[in-house]
């Protein structure tokens, strides 16, 4: 039996599953005061009557982090930057920073040494603003860890007991601000993060759960716990994702569907393009940071159930607002809620109250109230569809670099619209209508969030960079580096290696079993020529464990 | 008036054609952007609000044809690598008319300037002028008159200036490392023109060698006072970065701070990648200096590994050369009515050059004999003779003819007897017609007696 909770923003959902069957479900409201413990109310009743000796796995997707962030109940952090040439370190909205000399570039060749005294000055400071957590992060530094290895080093004997993070360890990928921001979460998170997961170990052990645990993150990949306190960034939106993962269960594989997930006040939009959820381009926005954390790329409208609807002037306004709850739900309305009772749409909330919820809107628009309501779920629909055409052109309009990328991407249209959230019923045959796509509400669209998590496997990403002229090769997440010797390697050589390491940081992070699953997403290979020859090679290979279902779940 | 004032961000579209080489171990090879890829993706410059990164798309056959005679036709003279590079410019071409940019960078390769009006293949890496693709699809679809191409890279943008040559309405201003010193051999304070637009092609042949200092020498008593009184609707750069001082094909000592400072000065409203082959020592740190230039952000911080301020330092020999060439230019500038109507007075109703053009790249030599009717009622229609052979291969052969944007009847219908006298001349292997004034183009093969069009 496996189990997923997701504590999510109004309801924390959990789910038994046993093969390919929901044997339980639960709900408890979320308390944002203290989410362990509405995490382990849902799991109390979720397991009374089951054998807990039955259960193989426990995942949960939590708010934490979000709300850490959200909340800035984030732990402090100096920021310690190697920019070299390049940007003034200002232009990144990046918050106050100590920047040090020194500098890498692009073939991680030290071009500029760093100065010791000055290390040690930024200590000082450090000291004085009473800060223990660091973030010390280098342009090109993860082509080259030395700077950002020794500056660690001095700054961590200067400060003893604080915690220092590297840049490179966060990404191999390109973007300097991104590492930055991502390593400055990273330190800021760290530690409440471990004590949460410390928490959660405990009292899963107290309730005789011996089950291995583990996180769901932004990618709809899952981490064991004990692991996943090393990179807490990453957690951030699983939310989203466990609704996405709960969308690929619940639905034949290998299609192109909108998730659309309808809530109070906001609409949550995602793409999964031929059975593969879209991932935002670059990473995550995180409050005002861009950061480097893989996420489904989600696009949150102002559109809900909720949502005030107001007429100005003879035009009306669905949103952005909200205005109390509906008036057939006893708030101050009216609301698309309203109006979808008046239609017959659904049964929630009273319908006497629906109707003068829809004549107050009429009255200004000069119709009646069913056409009223009619006008404001076209509305709604309009919102939604629109936003989706939107997110299915950007994502053909994501830059590309290469001849066979622009001349291999075709449009592409949604084979299905599928509904998950409380609103999503009666809306989505109408936005799956517009799209010219075929409307699924699966049969667990409530619980399709737990579902997600429960059935989630690991992820897993490794960049290796190779340079061949210089003989060296380089993982930067794992912060390791070593020696090629063959100056002809070819990309084939170089995805071997990097399978071969991938397995080995699968095996660390306790999910070697997937290991196999690895694919190459990404893999150049560059001929350096000086003068009229050859003279070595650069290749970047990035392998990765996709999200995707655990192969014991038969889809429903 | 140039849109310098507007504020909103800057469109970039990065294509650096990883998959494109004119040769494997060519300067124009897979590997020539990719250390500038690393550089401004490691920046983080596209995540910046002030910049805004667009995906390119392909130009169309008839965006060639607008600006090239291609023999025997487009699709044998361009690949798609081409037609994306030239798409890119297009692409923000749009974005800057609708508002949505300030002013955009094409940092795309390959590169364009030295393409002329008719193309038999490749020459100076470069098959079709992505530049003055640009220009005719500003002037067709968005109606512009005054365009001013400034040319900064170290070779003479000599397709660009072969293109506009006979405009008066395109102001071509190109400098460059000395022609007796370098590929193209051209570039001349005396090539200023055909007669009905003398003195609005402005060559300024610099010494090898000449610094930060003497580019913006020009710039400032030159460059900037003659777009002043030129006043375009817009200035395009085409942003060759070879005057670098490591760049391995030329002898110039220009900074990315330089180049930085040039395109802040010069405010360019759309910028196309042309040259710059010192693929690890200038390219990525010029490239982040235009971006941030461009962008309005703080390029102090853009410093080559080896840079030190006042490393490079002219001579007042250099000094005073330099200063002479400008102010002869000066004087061609401020004589530039004049010229005009001293060299109609003493031609009839037709112009006539003969020509020879060497494409280095393919190996092809070119014969032409243009002829430009000098009508006072209009731009005047202009032939092109033209015959190429390549190495000891093949002589393709093609008769060409302009219609101008705003052509005179009279114009129109002896350009048209013109095509039509020579369809079917067996001692000619193609007859071309571009029709600038309806946006119509026509290739017919006169052995095939075969007509198609875009």
């Amino acid at each position: 039996m496996l189990i997923g909770i997701d504590v999510g923003g109004t309801t924390t959902d959990a789910v038994v599953v046993d093969g390919n069957a929901v044997v339980k479900t639960a709900y408890v409201p979320t308390d944002h005061d203290n989410l362990l413990n509405c995490m382990l109310m849902a799991m109390d009743e979720l397991v009374r009557g089951i054998d807990t000796k039955k259960i193989e796995r426990v995942v949960l997707s939590t708010t934490l982090i979000t709300n850490m962030i959200a909340e800035g109940k984030t732990d402090p952090v100096a920021l310690v930057l190697i920019p070299g040439p390049g940007t003034n370190p200002k232009d990144y909205a990046l918050g106050e920073s100590i920047v040090l000399d020194g500098a890498i570039d692009f073939r991680g060749k030290e071009i500029d040494v760093l100065r010791e005294p000055q290390i040690k000055e930024a200590a000082s400071k450090i000291k004085a603003q009473g800060k223990s957590r660091v973030a010390v992060v280098g342009k090109f530094c993860q082509r080259n860890h030395s700077h950002e290895l020794k500056a660690g080093e001095i700054l961590a004997s200067a400060l003893p007991g604080s915690r220092i993070e590297l840049g490179h360890r966060v990404s191999g990928q390109l973007n300097f601000p991104r590492r930055a921001a991502t390593t400055l979460l990273t330190a800021a998170t760290k530690d409440r993060y471990a004590q949460f997961a410390g928490d959660v170990a405990r009292a899963l052990k107290e309730r005789r759960i011996s089950a291995p645990v583990y996180i769901l993150k932004a990618d709809g990949g899952t981490l064991p716990l004990d692991k996943s306190v090393e990179m807490p960034v990453e957690t951030i939106f699983s939310g989203p994702a466990a609704s996405i993962m709960g969308v690929m269960a619940l639905t034949e594989p290998s299609q192109t569907s909108v998730v659309v997930d309808i809530g109070g006040t906001t609409t949550d939009l995602a793409l999964i393009l031929s059975g593969k959820p879209l991932l935002s381009a670059k990473g995550a926005r995180v409050g005002s940071l861009l950061t480097h954390v893989r996420a489904f790329a989600v696009k949150s409208v102002a559109i809900g159930g909720d949502s005030a609807v107001t007429v100005n002037g003879g035009s009306l306004a669905v949103g952005p607002h909200r205005d109390g709850s509906p008036l057939c739900m006893g708030g101050r309305g009216p609301t698309p809620t309203d109006a979808l009772r008046v239609l017959g749409m659904s049964k929630i909330g009273d319908a006497v109250l629906a109707e003068r919820a829809m004549q107050t809107v009429a009255e200004k628009l000069g119709c009646n109230s069913k056409q009223a309501a009619q006008k404001v779920v076209d509305a709604v629909v309009d919102k939604i569809v629109l936003e989706v055409n939107e997110m299915f052109r950007e994502w053909e309009q994501e830059p590309a670099y290469r001849i066979w990328e622009i001349m291999s991407k075709e449009a592409i249209s949604a084979q299905n619209v599928v509904g998950v959230g409380g609103g999503a019923p009666p809306l989505v045959p109408l936005v799956a209508a517009r799209l010219g796509a075929a409307a699924i509400v699966p049969k667990y669209a409530p619980v399709a969030n737990a579902i997600g998590a429960a059935v989630a496997r690991p992820t897993l990403t490794l960049n290796l960079h190779i340079d061949t002229e210089k003989g060296e090769y380089n993982v930067a997440e794992e912060g390791i580096s070593g020696r090629v010797t063959d100056r002809k390697m070819t990309p084939d050589d170089a995805e071997k290696m990097a399978r071969r390491l991938l397995a080995e940081r699968a095996a660390r992070l306790g999910i070697s079993e997937y290991a196999s699953e690895a694919e190459v997403t990404y893999s150049e290979v560059f001929n350096m020529i000086r003068g009229w020859s050859t003279a070595g090679r650069l290749l970047d290979v990035r392998m990765e464990i996709p999200a995707g279902l655990l192969a014991s779940w038969g889809r429903c | 008036m140039s849109s310098k004032n507007k504020s909103g961000k800057t469109g970039l579209i990065f294509f650096p054609a990883f998959d494109w080489a004119i040769s494997p171990t060519h300067p124009e090879r897979e590997e020539r952007l990719l250390y500038t890829r690393d550089q401004i993706f490691e920046e983080g410059l596209m995540d910046l609000p002030s910049i805004e990164e667009y995906k390119p798309r392909l130009a169309e056959k008839k965006d060639i044809a607008r600006a090239h005679f291609c023999v025997p036709d487009v699709e044998s003279q361009v690949t798609e690598a081409h037609l994306i590079a030239a798409g890119s410019t297009l692409t923000l071409a749009d974005a800057l008319e609708k508002g949505e940019i300030r002013n955009g960078f094409a940092l795309v390769r390959p590169p364009g300037h030295h393409s002329m009006r008719v193309v038999h293949g490749n020459r100076g890496f470069c098959n079709i002028n992505n530049m003055a693709i640009m220009v005719e699809y500003l002037r067709t679809k968005y109606g512009h008159k005054k365009i001013a191409v400034i040319d900064t890279d170290v070779h003479h943008g000599d397709g660009t200036q072969e293109i506009f040559w006979h405009d008066p309405d395109v102001l071509c201003i190109s400098f460059h490392q000395d022609g007796h010193t370098l590929y193209p051999g051209s570039g001349f304070v005396n090539e200023m023109g055909g007669p009905q637009a003398l003195a609005r092609t402005l060559n300024i042949p610099l010494p090898p060698g000449t610094t930060d200092e003497g580019i913006h020498y020009v710039l400032d008593n030159l460059i900037m006072p003659v777009l002043d009184e030129f006043k375009p609707d817009l200035i395009l750069n085409s942003a060759g970065q070879d005057n670098h001082y490591t760049d391995p094909l030329a002898n110039m000592r220009v900074s990315a701070n330089g180049y930085a400072r040039l395109n802040e000065k010069l405010a360019p409203d759309l910028c196309v990648l042309e040259g710059g082959y010192a693929v690890e020592t200038a390219l990525p740190y010029v490239n982040t200096g235009i971006i941030q230039a461009m962008a309005g952000l703080d390029y102090s911080h853009v410093r080559e590994p080896d840079f030190v301020p006042g490393r490079f330092v002219q001579s007042e020999e250099m000094k005073r050369e330099i200063a002479h060439t400008v102010t002869q230019v000066q004087k061609i500038w401020e004589q530039r009515d004049e010229l005009v109507e001293e060299a109609l007075e003493g031609l009839g109703d037709f112009y006539r050059r003969k020509r020879r053009i060497f494409y280095d790249t393919d190996m092809i030599n070119e014969n032409q004999e243009e002829v430009v009717r000098l009508c006072p009622d209009c731009a005047g229609y202009m032939t092109i003779n033209t015959s190429a052979q390549r190495g000891y291969g093949i002589l393709n052969s093609a008769f060409c003819v302009t219609i101008p944007r705003g052509a005179c009847s009279s114009c129109r219908d002896d350009a048209k007897e013109e095509y039509a006298e020579h369809l079917d001349d067996r001692r000619i292997g193609y007859v071309l017609m571009q029709d600038k004034d309806k946006d119509k183009f026509k290739f017919y093969n006169n052995m095939t007696r075969t007509e198609k069009g875009y």
